[in-house]
């Protein structure tokens, strides 16, 4: 699933892997694909995606894949999951027509429309989390609820969030983060990528520290969205 | 005679805006919609030998809407479009009554309309077009327009409501258009291009329709021209590319193979709903020029410069490939607005291929509103394995220096190609000829 230049995250990863000279396979999951592939993997990301194509996803989701992606969430294997993706993982997802579509249910989440004449929420977002203020675009229509509010990746500065009411922005559960940034979001939150390479590495060689990146870029087009408040 | 208030109104409205110095692209249509909201159902029954043809499709509306304007023209027709920027109902209304006399008549042969995506279904409920070109579609200013399948199933609805002779000149290429058009029961053709003559590229991230739009099933794709545009079959339910005209024996005045569909979609609609034959079609489009910040060549302080629109994936790829295919190693400013004209979101920019670009460039300059996001878009884009060591890019915020600056280090027998979204190529437009257009 890749919408809203998610592919951006992937890019961001693996540079900022090969800029400390760590070597990086990247597996692409299509529909179709073989768990053992999944099993192998060390950090997971899954973007967002059209309605359409988020069913032909959906309905090739195995209950063997469901039941490993489940177990790699609570193992630690860090991972980022982007709007549909982070819908996706949650218990369901009400459409606007009412008709409830259950998710893979890893994350203790649930999404509903308010129906057709809701407005979509757009715009740029801030939030602010422990990994310093996360800033992207947010474009969505369903209103995500996380049961235990305290998982919430950020609170809202500017923008809706979660779901433009109780300002908490995605979700950070055990190494796993759910968000509905794009922007995309591992470029310009160079401190969250960062997160999940470490956890990544942690989970497979124990306590590491990584070499610092010159991330003055990074700041300058930071700056574009938080100036803008 | 219901008509003659609406008509007054927008003339009146269109006078006063004029003066006052305003553009008066969309306010006497809105005004006279204000007035009368069936204004342009009426004024399109009452011109019934007018030929109205509509053109929709994510990129190329302009210069395929120039096309085949000009060429209408040389055959002795008379021909109006609306004006540049002013695609949805308002701007066609407008468009209408400064054509038209104050009892609503029009004494034109042709009207040809660009139309936005997302205002093609009210257009087709208001204005009975004679034929209806759709060029292609792909994911664009989503901020505004949500996803491209709603953008789909809106045009499908739509087109499911026109009367049966209505002229559907379609893209074949397109999964999702070709679909939509062969069920739409319109009198439809389609153009694409031989997929012997078309590069085989591989598949880019610009990508939107590359599921069966019938069954849902992942397409096979024997060749791939660019962005989902190509030969597709589906392999459960065979569903594939319907017959395709192309006029390969035209000529192709503009830069860029992409420019073919343009030329084939103008040249199907001109022979199947005009009866022009294709010698004459290839004598106007030898003298064809395009329109302006897409593809056009302007001196600037004695050197040249080639501004390409450049607004959305697919478009933004395709401008590479064209300024790539030019010269080897190009000079190039690359101008990021986020203004609404070119879509609040920028991360679209991460769907495109700048990294053989970054990798051939003789020098890159980033400019425009959101400069830093195509500066760290280019750092991502280098192969470089050490981090920003030797970027051969230079970051100007301010347009007018970032275009100064390139511009006194460029050769004097070299080109600078600026490639720009919307408000950044008006803009870039306005510095570099001294006038602004709109």
């Amino acid at each position: 699933m890749n919408t809203y230049g998610d592919r951006g995250n992937i890019l961001a990863l693996q540079k900022r892997c090969e800029w400390r000279n760590i070597g990086v396979e990247i597996k692409r999951l299509n529909v179709g694909f073989n768990p053992k592939h999944l099993a192998l993997c060390n950090l997971l990301f899954m973007g967002g995606a059209q309605d359409t194509q988020q069913m032909i996803v959906s309905r090739d989701f195995s209950t063997t894949n469901i039941t490993l992606l489940k177990q790699l969430v609570e193992t630690n294997t860090p991972g980022l999951y982007i709007c549909g993706a982070y819908q996706f993982l949650g218990q369901y997802y009400k459409e606007a027509n009412g008709n409830k579509i259950p998710g893979l249910g890893i994350l203790d989440l649930h999404t509903e429309h308010p129906g057709e004449n809701a407005e979509r929420l757009i715009g740029n977002i801030i939030a602010d989390s422990p990994l310093g203020k996360l800033v992207g675009f947010e474009n969505h229509g369903g209103r995500t609820y996380i049961s235990d509010k305290k998982l919430a990746l950020g609170k809202v500065l500017k923008g809706f969030g979660n779901n433009g009411k109780d300002k908490t922005e995605g979700i950070k559960y055990k190494n796993s983060i759910g968000t509905y940034l794009h922007g995309p979001a591992l470029p310009k939150n160079p401190k969250l990528a960062d997160f999940l390479i470490q956890k990544a590495l942690e989970k497979k060689y124990g306590k590491i520290k990584l070499k610092t990146l010159d991330d003055s870029l990074e700041q300058k087009a930071r700056e574009a969205v938080l100036k803008d408040r | 005679m219901t008509q003659l208030p609406s008509i007054l109104m927008g003339k009146t409205v269109s006078l006063v805006s004029r003066l006052s110095g305003r553009s008066g692209s969309t306010w006497p249509g809105h005004a006279a919609l204000n007035l009368d909201p069936n204004f342009v159902k009426r004024i399109s029954k009452k011109n019934p030998r007018l030929k109205i043809v509509l053109i929709a499709g994510t990129n190329g509306k302009t210069t395929t809407s120039k096309m085949i304007s000009e060429i209408l023209e040389k055959q002795g027709l008379k021909v109006f479009s609306n004006q540049e920027g002013a695609n949805l109902l308002n701007g066609v209304a407008s468009s209408l009554i400064s054509h038209s006399n104050v009892l609503g008549k029009i004494k034109y042969d042709a009207a040809v309309f660009e139309i936005d995506e997302n205002s093609l279904p009210i257009v087709l409920e208001n204005a009975k077009p004679f034929a209806i070109i759709l060029l292609n579609l792909f994911r664009d200013q989503l901020d505004r327009y949500g996803e491209v399948n709603i953008i789909a199933e809106k045009w499908q609805k739509a087109l499911k409501d026109l009367p049966k002779e209505t002229l559907l000149i379609s893209n074949g290429d397109d999964p999702m258009l070709s679909y939509i058009s062969t069920k739409s029961g319109l009198d439809s053709f389609h153009f694409g291009l031989p997929k012997d003559k078309a590069p085989n590229s591989k598949q880019t991230s610009d990508v939107d329709f590359l599921y069966c739009p019938n069954c849902s099933e992942k397409l096979e794709f024997e060749n791939i021209i660019y962005s989902h545009l190509g030969k597709f079959k589906c392999p459960k339910c065979n569903f594939t590319n319907p017959l395709i005209y192309s006029f390969d024996t035209l000529p192709n005045p503009l830069l860029g193979e992409y420019n073919r569909y343009n030329i084939n979609a103008a040249a199907l609609l001109l022979t199947e709903g005009f009866g022009i034959g294709l010698d004459a079609i290839e004598k106007s489009l030898r003298d064809f020029t395009p329109a302006f910040g897409r593809q056009e060549n302007i001196r600037y302080k004695n050197k040249n410069i080639f501004l390409m629109l450049s607004k959305n994936p697919a478009s933004f790829n395709q401008s590479i490939e064209a300024v790539l295919s030019k010269e080897k190693f190009p000079s190039v400013l690359l101008v990021l607005n986020d203004r609404i004209p070119d879509g609040r979101d920028v991360s679209w920019i991460w769907d495109v291929n700048f990294e053989e670009l970054a990798e051939k460039a003789k020098s890159i300059t980033v400019s425009g509103d959101r400069t830093y996001d195509m500066a760290l878009r280019l750092k991502y884009a280098s192969s470089s394995k050490s981090q920003i060591s030797n970027l051969k890019f230079q970051i100007k915020q301010n347009l007018e220096q970032a275009i100064n600056g390139t511009i006194s280090r460029l050769p004097s027998n070299k080109t600078l190609y600026i490639l720009a979204t919307y408000s950044a190529m008006l803009e870039t437009r306005k510095i570099l000829t001294g006038k602004s257009i709109l």
